[in-house]
């Protein structure tokens, strides 16, 4: 197995390098620059020329390119236009932000989701079953930036209950008030994007639960006598984990993807505001760097996957 | 089962009302008025001011849908969010680390960080900082801290945006910033670089330098001790920017949550008033919350001061919240239409009118100026708090802006006559042009909020009753980018018409946007009477307040009379003022803004 991981892992090079030249290329084709619109009339033109030039824009895209590339084995992915810091801090704050949200909502999403789905299996056909159902299709259905919206107004602005922009009070000073703000301002978000982001994992377990529940070897441990209480532990909910394995290596590297509507309503200040803001504003390095870094997240999430099944069911080998 | 598939059904539907209620604005009335609300520029809440409540944080919300950047140096900043988040490090609004007091026109007047005495024969401008001014950290505030933003701004490896062709005036400046040497010359200190005294030696004197805003006189300080051996170029990104920055101002910086607050306590070396309230927090809020966020009392106003951004869609929703009184002042902006009528030489870097041009007649443009009714515009979509703009010149300079002009009223039969009158006749449903041509006019616009392109679409409509075939280039709204990089060549046929807005610095001198020299001149309008124009306002007689205004005046009559740029709208820059405040005052003569502030309770109230 170990070669096989090796093997996708050199797989993974060409790729990234394919990656990084589309990027570039496609980046540098959008209509306008970073200074397009945002500089102040009273700028000269020739000002502008100048900062063209002296951040290389002028370059022929291969050289750019290829600065780009030198820079990056150095570990500098370049400054950013609009922020004028160095890429690589700008994606370690929003990325610290980003890890904290999503790290606390797949936590909560599977704290619900799993035990949902199992009680729903096991009841199938039920009324607890239905419940559970209506429950998921509600969520389901509902957009998630409504639920934003109603959130924050509800819990955030009529009961005064969490703290509705930010990821961290602006008065918070010292390592246990700084910890207890940051959760507190997770709170709201996660547990809205937990209590709604349930639907895949309850109904595929669920699925599972129930197929499970009626193969042979369920029935003949019934037949020996075995409490349907083991039966589950041991039998089922193992065998039903197996699709959601499948995309638990995709759920880890995506902590990193942000969500924008969340990030937006919260004014929470994460990687999917920073992709959208830098697209708007033509911020080269910050699309590059985090195109490139989505692309190898997603490579990465695909291999975690496979691992992950190997490891959930003996049967599949990665060979 | 059947009555639990009743009781979801029942449950999807009452969901999506409450969905609807969340996301539809809720239509005001206002009813008949067809000019703009007044509201005050200050308020003052009743009562005295408590000690529990200046012990307490005064909240500000800045409103803003993305992070703000946290470059907290004027002169390297590049977006009016981080001009708001480090506001009480100047003691006015948008003077963050200011030298000079101003009266109500931004005039520059003596007693604050420094004095300004301009020398017309010399052509110099001398600075003479105060004798207690000092930074946040205690140290002096010297002479080569009033230079140093030259350097920073004229530096050729600067990623400071300011740099304009006026800079040049200074002597030396051109050079330095060519790389040519390694000082600005212009500059020269009677008592030495850590003394009190700059002086600022010019090839030529303009009457702007007047004014607080002027693009010869850079108008506020940088720590030179402070920043140490920090590179130019690194300052930007160097933590005694974006973290521990120091201010001249009444407020210190206690703590910085990048992107997203700031907050502060009293500036104890501050030189002017002495502040009242304790601690301020200043924190991004979306657009989307910001009414909720008032209404459940989070913030006492909207930071931004004269510029304020609060949206005008949500100000019916502001207008009945008990505890906040409103706000507002012109905001120091206006939007246009612009016409292209010709290109730039990029050679000479001149801009020429093109008398052929589509756009090239001037009748041909007034009449789509007089076609649309922007009065009706604003009122449905304004919420009485924009209005048509008659001129170029903002409202809030009122020394200078001309409030007599008419502008463009909407008079659909003067549109037609003037059409006629100059030969754009009808020829089944469409106008020809005067030689019988068939006439496409192509409007140019940004994407934008749901009220601006049903606007757009109202203006179509409206020419189209002209009998002017106008269309959208590329069919709908642009985005951004793809709209200025097209209107920003030096010659282009895609748009005829565009739509634009300017904002102003606080001094309102025009020729960078209008000159026969200015990139920004996106239609290219260039005639020896608007030059002649444009150099009066700052000609050497134009030293006489009354004649500069005068010639402002004409200026603006001649620019309606030309319509190459027609007025669209002007709005008021507004905020709530919870009633727990007291001082909020944004006119330009408060050059104590945040000393003059004071709160009467813990709480917002």
């Amino acid at each position: 197995m170990w070669k096989t991981i090796l093997r996708r892992i050199l797989i993974m090079i060409p790729e990234l390098i394919i990656l990084s030249i589309l990027v570039f290329l496609l980046a540098k084709a959008m209509p306008g620059d970073p200074f397009t619109g945002s500089i102040n009339p009273r700028a000269s033109q020739a000002q502008i020329h100048h900062l063209m030039q002296i951040h290389g824009l002028y370059d022929p895209w291969y050289q750019q390119y290829w600065n780009w590339v030198v820079h990056l084995f150095h570990g500098d992915l370049g400054m950013s236009y609009e922020y004028q810091e160095p890429v690589v801090d700008l994606i370690k704050q929003r990325g610290a932000n980003t890890l904290w949200l999503a790290l606390f909502t797949m936590v909560l999403t599977y704290l619900i989701g799993l035990p949902l789905g199992i009680y729903a299996g096991r009841h199938e056909g039920k009324f607890q079953d239905t419940l559970v159902r209506v429950y998921t299709y509600v969520t389901m259905s509902i957009p998630f930036f409504v639920v934003l919206v109603i959130g924050i107004w509800i819990f955030g602005y009529a009961l005064n209950w969490f703290p509705t922009s930010g990821s961290i009070s602006a008065q918070a000073s010292g390592l246990g008030e700084t910890l207890i703000s940051r959760l507190g301002h997770i709170i709201l978000p996660g547990l809205l994007g937990a209590l709604f982001g349930t639907v895949n994992i309850v109904q595929y377990l669920r699925s599972e639960v129930i197929d499970a529940k009626h193969s042979d070897y369920v029935r003949t441990a019934r037949s020996k006598g075995v409490p349907m209480k083991d039966i589950y532990r041991h039998h089922i909910f193992r065998n039903s984990l197996l699709p959601i394995a499948a995309f638990a290596g995709y759920s880890i590297t995506g902590l990193l993807g942000g969500s924008i509507f969340t990030e937006m309503v919260f004014s929470y200040p994460g990687m999917g505001l920073l992709f959208l803001n830098a697209i708007n504003y033509r911020d080269y390095t910050v699309i590059t760097a985090l195109v490139l870094l989505y692309g190898f997240l997603n490579l990465m999430g695909t291999l975690l996957s496979d691992i992950a099944l190997s490891i959930v069911d003996p049967r599949v080998r990665v060979e | 089962m059947s009555n639990k598939k009743k009781w979801l059904t029942a449950g999807i539907a009452m969901l999506s009302v409450m969905t609807l209620a969340a996301c539809s604005n809720s239509k005001s009335s206002n009813s008949g008025t067809t000019k703009h609300i007044s509201l005050p520029a200050s308020y003052t809440g009743s009562g005295k001011a408590t000690t529990a409540g200046n012990n307490s944080t005064l909240k500000v919300a800045e409103v803003n849908d993305a992070p703000f950047a946290g470059i907290s140096s004027p002169t390297l900043s590049t977006n009016a969010e981080d001009q708001d988040v480090f506001a009480p490090g100047g003691s006015q609004w948008g003077a963050i680390d200011g030298l000079f007091n101003v009266t109500k026109n931004y005039k520059i007047i003596n007693g604050g960080l420094a004095n300004l005495k301009l020398d017309r024969k010399a052509k110099t401008a001398t600075i003479t900082l105060r004798k207690d001014a000092k930074w946040s950290n205690g140290s002096k505030v010297t002479a080569k801290d009033v230079e140093y933003p030259y350097e920073i701004i004229g530096n050729k490896n600067t990623t400071s945006q300011q740099y304009s062709s006026d800079f040049a005036a200074i002597k030396g400046m051109a050079a330095y910033h060519a790389g040519k040497a390694k000082t600005i010359s212009g500059f020269t200190y009677p008592d030495g670089q850590k003394g009190r005294t700059v002086v600022i030696h010019f090839t030529k004197m303009s009457p702007s330098m007047q004014y607080l805003g002027n693009s010869f006189i850079w108008q506020s300080v940088e720590p030179y001790e402070y920043y140490g051996k920090t590179p130019i170029s690194k300052l930007a990104s160097s933590p005694k920017v974006r973290k521990n920055p120091i201010f001249t101002g009444p407020y210190k910086l206690d703590k910085v949550v990048q992107g997203e607050s700031t907050s502060w306590s009293p500036n104890k070396y501050y030189y002017g008033k002495k502040p009242q309230i304790k601690n301020i927090t200043i924190q991004v809020v979306s657009s989307n919350n910001i009414v909720a966020a008032f209404k459940s009392k989070k913030y006492d106003f909207a930071a931004g001061g004269p510029n304020v951004v609060m949206p005008s869609s949500q100000y019916p929703k502001v207008k009945v919240l008990k505890d906040y009184t409103e706000t507002g002042i012109p905001a120091m902006g206006y939007s246009y239409f612009g016409f292209n009528v010709g290109h730039m030489n990029t050679k000479t870097g001149l801009n020429v009118m093109d008398k052929n041009s589509k756009m090239g007649n001037k009748n041909l443009r007034r009449a789509m100026m007089y076609a649309v009714n922007v009065d009706a515009v604003a009122k449905k979509f304004g919420n009485g708090l924009s209005w048509r703009a008659n001129t170029l010149i903002p409202p809030t300079f009122k020394n200078v802006y001309d409030s007599k002009t008419p502008g463009f009223k909407y008079n659909m039969k003067k549109a037609k006559s003037l059409l006629n009158k100059a030969g754009y006749k009808k020829q089944g449903k469409w106008r020809t042009d005067p030689n019988g041509k068939k006439l496409v006019i192509h409007l140019g616009a940004m994407t934008s909020s749901a009220a601006t392109e049903a606007t757009y679409q109202y203006y179509l409509q409206q020419w189209h009753k002209a009998g002017l075939n106008v269309k959208m280039t590329t069919g709908k709204p642009m985005e951004m980018n793809s709209f200025y990089s097209t209107i920003q060549k030096p010659k282009q046929n895609k748009i005829d018409v565009f739509l634009g807005a300017w904002s102003t610095s606080s001094e309102p001198t025009p020729t960078q946007i209008y000159g026969v020299d200015a990139p920004y001149n996106m239609g290219h309008f260039a005639s020896k009477k608007n030059t002649q124009l444009l150099n009066s306002l700052n000609s050497n007689k134009a030293w006489n307040a009354k004649y500069r205004a005068q010639q402002f005046k004409k200026w603006q009559r001649y620019m309606n009379s030309q319509a190459a740029y027609g007025p669209e709208q002007f709005n008021l820059a507004w905020t709530p003022v919870n009633h727990r405040v007291k001082g909020y005052d944004v006119n330009a003569q408060n050059n104590e803004f945040w000393s003059n502030l004071s709160l009467t309770a813990a709480n917002p109230k």
